[in-house]
This record gives structure tokens, sequence and C-alpha cells, in this order.
């Protein structure tokens, strides 16, 4: 009852600027039976569960990109280093690196990958477990790992890094990434496709077919979206559906595939470089609450890297 | 003790005791490790292979889990204790045609799984050069490459599912986590065996591509080639495979006969691939052509038909083959380096090779930066055998020093156990050994590979999970 009335004293903020810093935090932490609430710009603070920590640390010290080599396609950067960042560093190089997460681009790499977060290009351009080469983590018990590597094939080892990737810093805290690159498409068109229902399943096979679009997504699925666009909204002809269409490649390939859309529906272009990011914004899937698996394996997993619940403890659940 | 209670699960045949007999199951594809069980069995069904691993389990005994032996790391040796051997599983259990998967049993060999979904325009995209022999259940121990991985990826990138037994016994189904979970799958793709045994695994199928353009470009030095290759990566083109073969190997291969007209005074080739979408493939195509040219190509030529195209890929696909007309034994290498660093790394390996008096023959996926320096040499002579391992062992080295790894697809097994403290920090040896005591616990899959046993920190208070074994020297010896 006394406690209720105490004014709540806020939760002392971390912010180190090396894994190094970060690992003898954790160390401390776990002497000191404290437990750490992590994450990068905030914007992803809600798993569904509630955090019981102690302190905050945030990863917003260990920014920026570290090494780029443009024609090894491979860059390297801290965990805090912004989306928008890696995107401007990747686009001057006629590149990127397309994770392009659901979200916004003041959120961070490390969150990206530590929630493994995808987003509508996913399916085309891999999934981030796919887009991570290493990384660099300190894990519950304050070791620093080096994981994988910045090679775009390694198999050296136990793979520690798909471990890190999506496991919401319940396994380490990712303090450095490794990243695949791929060129641009030289020719990248988005479309409002429009095409009978009726025409659904034809729309599906060109999407899994050899001139698959970057992304195809259908706009009726959240009614409040179309808008976000500043397109029309959804006509309510229940015989129509509408598509957001990306096509990237080269021109020949753009030009068929734009084709072969054309033929399924009536397409009227957008300004991609707009609609993408507010799609990515505004689009989202909703996200359900997680009900993590808690198997025998994970229970183990968890209790071997992080044996005194100080990173996130309650994020997944109880444990 | 243990033969009778296998034998009682698998029958008498499947069980193999005699040293004779076990002769067979000494090494994998890399002679220069060998190494006897102390048993083998091979279960016929799912089932058998659970209550093997129970019996194994309940009894304490350490094994090592083997697919067609395929392997270039030493990983599939036994060294004094149980092989499982899993090819005789060679079910393909499902395939579910608009999910584009297909679920098989670990014993699938690889180009049969392809062979088995052409009909419906499909094929499973990772494709070791031991292809025609080798098993799913062994790509995934390995997170097996191949030339094609270039575009579509590595193994872990074509596996959804798998129900594994774990070392003490339990069935688990792993996936890759998506959000309600641990990527588990993705901690066991790789772990060389050490992990568990795959029951069953649900595969990710590819479309055959609509078109295919295969271009072999003629230089007169390796470092054009190597050249063309950073320039064809850092141009944005992403080609199906990108394989480089230098004079040693093409002559090797152009001797044999996997012969596939090769220019034989060629210091090397360069094999493209572009495939997809008719639309714009030709484009591709010549944009390579014109690469090529610029980096000093001498010629390069366009495979007329799929005839062609196969004798192409077969010189490519054979050339580990083909080097056994050179010695008795080859060293097959595996390290990746940046693909910017190629052209220095080969001419270095070039002079390490003139140094120790070697013929190193290089074939490798270029465009991925994975090389494979190979070495033929005669295993009896201990001399050559000191100053191939010397050679390696520099060879080694320098990947590691311009930011390499030591291994982009053969894994470590026991062969590159050596360099792990050379591109691991102790502590994070110590979190692979972490990672392996969740699943393994007591230590008993595939004992002693992929991380140097100093490395484990609790291994050294804990006492080692494998009985005496009889040495491989002393097996050796015998008449």
């Amino acid at each position: 009852m006394m406690a209720t009335a105490e004014t709540p004293r806020p939760a002392p903020h971390h912010a180190p600027a090396s894994a190094e810093a970060l690992a003898a935090l954790v160390r401390t932490a776990g002497h000191e039976g404290r437990r750490l609430r992590i994450h990068g710009a905030g914007g992803w603070l809600d798993a569904g569960h509630p955090v019981d920590a102690t302190d905050v640390v945030t990863t917003m010290a260990m920014t920026g990109i570290t090494a780029y080599t443009p024609a090894d396609l491979t860059l390297s950067c801290g965990a805090g280093t912004t989306l928008a960042e890696l995107d401007a560093a990747t686009r001057a190089q006629g590149q990127w690196c397309p994770l392009l997460p659901w979200g916004d681009d003041a959120g961070t790499v490390g969150a990206t990958a530590a929630t493994a977060t995808a987003g509508p290009f996913a399916t085309r351009l891999g999934q981030p477990s796919a887009l991570v080469l290493g990384l660099e983590c300190v894990d519950g018990t304050g070791r620093v790992i080096q994981a994988g590597g910045r090679v775009v094939k390694n198999v050296a080892g136990f793979d520690l890094t798909r471990l890190m990737i999506g496991a919401w810093g319940t396994v380490g805290i990712i303090t450095q990434l490794h990243l695949r690159l791929r060129a641009r498409p030289p020719v990248d068109r988005t479309f409002v496709l429009s095409a009978a229902a009726a025409a659904t399943a034809e729309v599906t096979t060109f999407a899994r077919g050899p001139s698959a679009p970057l992304a195809l997504l259908a706009m009726d699925r959240d009614a409040t979206w179309p808008s976000t666009l500043g397109v029309r909204p959804t006509p309510m002809d229940p015989s129509m559906r509408r598509w957001l269409v990306r096509v990237g490649g080269d021109a020949p390939f753009v030009s068929a595939a734009v084709d072969a859309l054309a033929r399924l529906g009536r397409l009227e272009e957008m300004d991609g470089a707009t609609a993408w990011p507010l799609v990515r914004r505004h689009a989202a899937p909703r996200a359900t609450p997680h009900q993590w698996r808690w198997d025998p394996l994970s229970l183990r997993l968890r209790d071997r890297f992080d044996p005194q619940r100080v990173l996130n403890p309650g994020l997944l659940g109880t444990v | 003790m243990l033969a009778a209670a296998l034998e009682r699960i698998v029958g008498v045949s499947h069980v193999l005791t005699r040293p004779p007999a076990l002769l067979v199951y000494r090494s994998d594809g890399l002679p220069g490790h060998r190494a006897l069980p102390s048993l083998a069995v091979f279960p016929g069904t799912r089932d058998e292979v659970i209550r093997v691993m129970r019996v194994l389990a309940e009894t304490g005994t350490p094994f090592v889990a083997r697919g067609a032996g395929t392997g270039l790391s030493g990983g599939a040796l036994a060294d004094g204790v149980v092989l499982l051997g899993l090819h005789r599983l060679k079910g393909i259990l499902a395939l579910d045609l608009d999910a584009r998967t297909a679920t098989v049993e670990p014993g699938v060999v690889n180009a049969t799984l392809s062979r088995a979904v052409a009909p419906h325009g499909l094929h499973y995209a990772p494709d070791p050069s031991s292809q025609s022999a080798c098993t799913i259940g062994g790509n995934i121990a390995e997170n097996a490459g191949g030339p094609h991985c270039l575009k579509y990826g590595v193994t872990l990138d074509h596996v959804v599912r798998a129900t594994v037994v774990l070392p003490d016994g339990e069935v688990m189904t792993l996936d890759r986590g998506e959000g309600t979970g641990y990527d588990l799958l993705g901690a066991f793709v790789g772990s060389e065996g050490c992990f568990g045994v795959v029951l069953d695994v649900t595969v990710r199928l590819t479309p055959i591509p609509e078109a295919v353009i295969t271009l072999l470009a003629d230089f007169t030095a390796v470092r054009a080639a190597a050249d063309a290759t950073s320039r064809i990566i850092a141009a944005g083109i992403l080609p199906a495979a990108l394989e480089l073969m230098d004079q040693a190997t093409i002559e090797a291969v152009e001797s044999s006969v996997y012969a596939a007209g090769y220019p034989r005074d060629a210091a090397a080739v360069l094999l493209a691939e572009v495939d997809g979408a008719v639309a714009g493939l030709e484009e591709d195509a010549v944009a390579i052509e014109r690469l090529c040219r610029e980096a000093g190509a001498r010629a390069v030529r366009v495979a007329r038909d799929a005839t062609e195209r196969a004798r192409l890929w077969q010189g490519r696909k054979k050339a580990f083959g083909a080097m056994g007309r050179v010695a008795p034994h080859l060293v097959v290498q595996d390290a990746v380096v940046p693909r910017t660093r190629l052209a220095d790394l080969l001419e270095e390996i070039q002079a390490i090779g003139a140094r120790h008096q070697i013929r190193v023959c290089n074939v490798f996926h270029a465009g991925d930066g994975n090389l494979h320096p190979n070495i033929p040499y005669d295993a009896e002579d201990p001399e050559a055998s000191a100053r191939v391992a010397q050679a390696m062992s520099e060879i080694m080295h320098r990947c590691i020093a311009v930011g390499g790894t030591i291994t982009g697809e053969h894994g470590v097994g026991l062969d590159k156990l050596d360099y792990m403290p050379s591109l691991f920090s102790g502590e994070t040896l110590d979190a692979m050994c972490t990672l392996r005591d969740v699943f393994d616990p007591a230590r008993r899959a595939n004992p002693g590979k992929v991380v140097p046993v100093r490395s484990c920190r609790e291994w050294l208070v804990a006492p080692a999970a494998r009985p005496t074994a009889p040495t491989p020297a002393r097996l050796e010896a015998r008449p």
C-alpha cells in the first residue's frame, strides 16, 4: 500500500557506445540482480507482454557504418544505425539492403534483426535472416560474441547469427551487423492494379511466376490503407479487387512484366518513392501478441545464454 | 551388448561390427582423415531411427550420423564410436505443389529429389557437386551450397521445417521461428551432425527457370578472370552461377572422361550462367560478355543448346573426380574471401604452392568469393603430405587475414578444427559450445568436431563423453 503512494523513480537509462561497455553493464546487472529492457529507437517496444526491468539500455550509441565496400555488396554497421542512414549510404552507390521492414525508417538495423521484422519485399528480396551475414552481440552472461562473418557465404562453426535474429534480445543484444546488399533494380515502377475479383488466381500466379514483382499487396484487406496512399477508396463494386504492385529489374524485364500485368487489369502508375514508405508505416499487418513457444529446447536456450534473466525478462512471456 | 540391442531394432544384417566390414566407413570425401567406427548401424525406418537413438541415449553412447559420406571435412568420421547411417531412409513423403514444398526423409539423394519433382516444373535448387550421390540429410547437416547458390541461396534458404530426434531421444519439430519462437532450425542447419538427427525435412522447391543462358569466357591470365568476376558482381548482375577454373583444373578435366571442351591453352575460364524470365535475360548475357571482354577475355562462347550446356557443367561438377588422374589423393579446400580480393588471393595461392612445390588446382564459386584450392597428392607419402598441409595452412591464414572465412560450404568437421581459434575469439567459441549444449548437453553427437575441445570451458571440467577408442594408426597398422 505504501509503495503505491510513492512516485515511481524513472528507470536508469544506459547508452553504451561499444560491445565491451555493454558487456560490462550486463555482467554487473547479473551480479546485482538487475534486469535490462533493451531497445533501439524504441519503435518496437511491445511484444504483447510487459517487461519486468530495472534499467533501460539503448543501442543508439552504437551507430554508424563501419565498413562498406560497394563492389563486394557487403556493409557493416552499428546496431543503432537507422534504416534511413543505411538507405542513404547504399542508395548513393546504386545499392540497397532490402530489409525495408514494416514501420518507420527511424527504426534501427539492430532492432529490425532482433525482431526479425520483415516487410512487403521479403518474399522476393530476402527475410532479415537471409540478409545478415554475421553480427556481434553480447549474451546474458556478458560474453562478446562475433557470430558469422562478413563474407557472403560462411558455414564456419555453429550458427549463432540465426540464433540472435528474431530472438527479441532474449539470447543476446546485437551490437554490430554485417549485411548483404543488392544492386537496386535499374528500373523500378509501382502501380495500382485493378482487376476483376475473378482474376485473383491469375494475379497470384503471376506473382509467383518468372516475372514475379518485388511486391504485390492486396489493398482490400484493410480498408484504411488505400487512403494513406492518397488513392481513391476501394470501389464498392464487390466484383473488383485492387493490388499495389512494384516491378523491378532491367528495362526489358520490367517492360514485359508491365505488359503481363496490363493484361490482367487496369494499371495506374504511382510514385513508388512516396507510396512504399507510407505503406510500410501504415499498412503493416496487425501485430498479434506473442504466443512464444517455450518448448524444452527453447527454455534450455534461454537458460544457457541468459541464466540470470538479465535480458528483456518477461518480453516473451514469463520466462 | 550394444550391438545385440541394436540388432533387435534394425535386424542382424543392418549392424556391422567387424573391422573389415567397417572399412568402407573409414573416410568421407577427404582421404586425409581416416577413422574406424566401433560399430555401424543402419536403421530402415523413422521408428527404427528413434529407437536406435534412444538406445544410444540410454547407454550414453557417442555416435556420428552419416548420409552418403561425400562430405569434404572429415565430419562424418566415427573415431571408435557408433556410426549411424541414414541412407536407407529414402522416402519422398509428401509433395505440396501449391506451397511448392517437398517433405523427404534424410537419405533421399539430392539429385533424385530434383528428378522426382521435374515433371511438375520444379527442382531443388541447392546443387552441391556431389548432388548425384549426396543426401538431403547430409546437406542439412552441412548447410550445403553449390554453384547455383550464388543466386538461389544455400540449403538453409530452402528448408522450411524439420522433424529431428535430439541426442537424448526426444523428437521435435523445428522451424525458423516465424515470430513465435527462436530460429532453432536456423541453428540446426549446418550444425554438422552435432545437434541431432533429421527424421524428415520439408524443403522449398523452385520453379525450373523459363530460360537459361550459359557462357564460357576464356582468359589468358587468372587475374583477368577474377577481375571479370568482380566487375560482374559490382555491376549488380546476379548470375545463377559464376564459376572459375584455372589452367591446372582445365588440364585435369580435359584429359579425363569428363572433357568439356574447355580451351586447354587458357589460363582460366569463367563459366557463367544466367536464368529466369526470358525478358531481359539476353541483356544480362550480353552485359556479362562485355564485362569479360573488358577484363581481357580472349573469347566468350555461348552454349548453343542443352547438350552443350550439360557438357560445360559436367566438366565443372566432375572436376574433383578428374583430378584423380593427377594423383591418388586430393585435398579439397574451401574458403571464402571478399569478392574484390579474389585476384590478389589467387596470385598468393599460386605463390604459396610454388614455394612448397605443389600443384594447386583452383575450381570454385567465384561469384560468392568461395575458393576451392585443391591439391592432388599422395597421402601415403609423408613428406609430400607435410608440404601440402603447410601450404594449406598458409592459404587458409591468408583468407582469414583478408576478412574471409575458413569454410563456405564444406563445414569444419575435423579438417578445419585447427583454424577455428584463428577465426573466432575464445568467447565466441565458448558460445558455440553453449549452443551445442542446448541441443546435446551430454555431447554425444559427433564428438570432437566443429569446435576445438579446448574451447569448451566446461568440457575441461566434465569428463569427455567418449570411450577410449582404438586409434586409426593402430588399425592401419593391421595387415
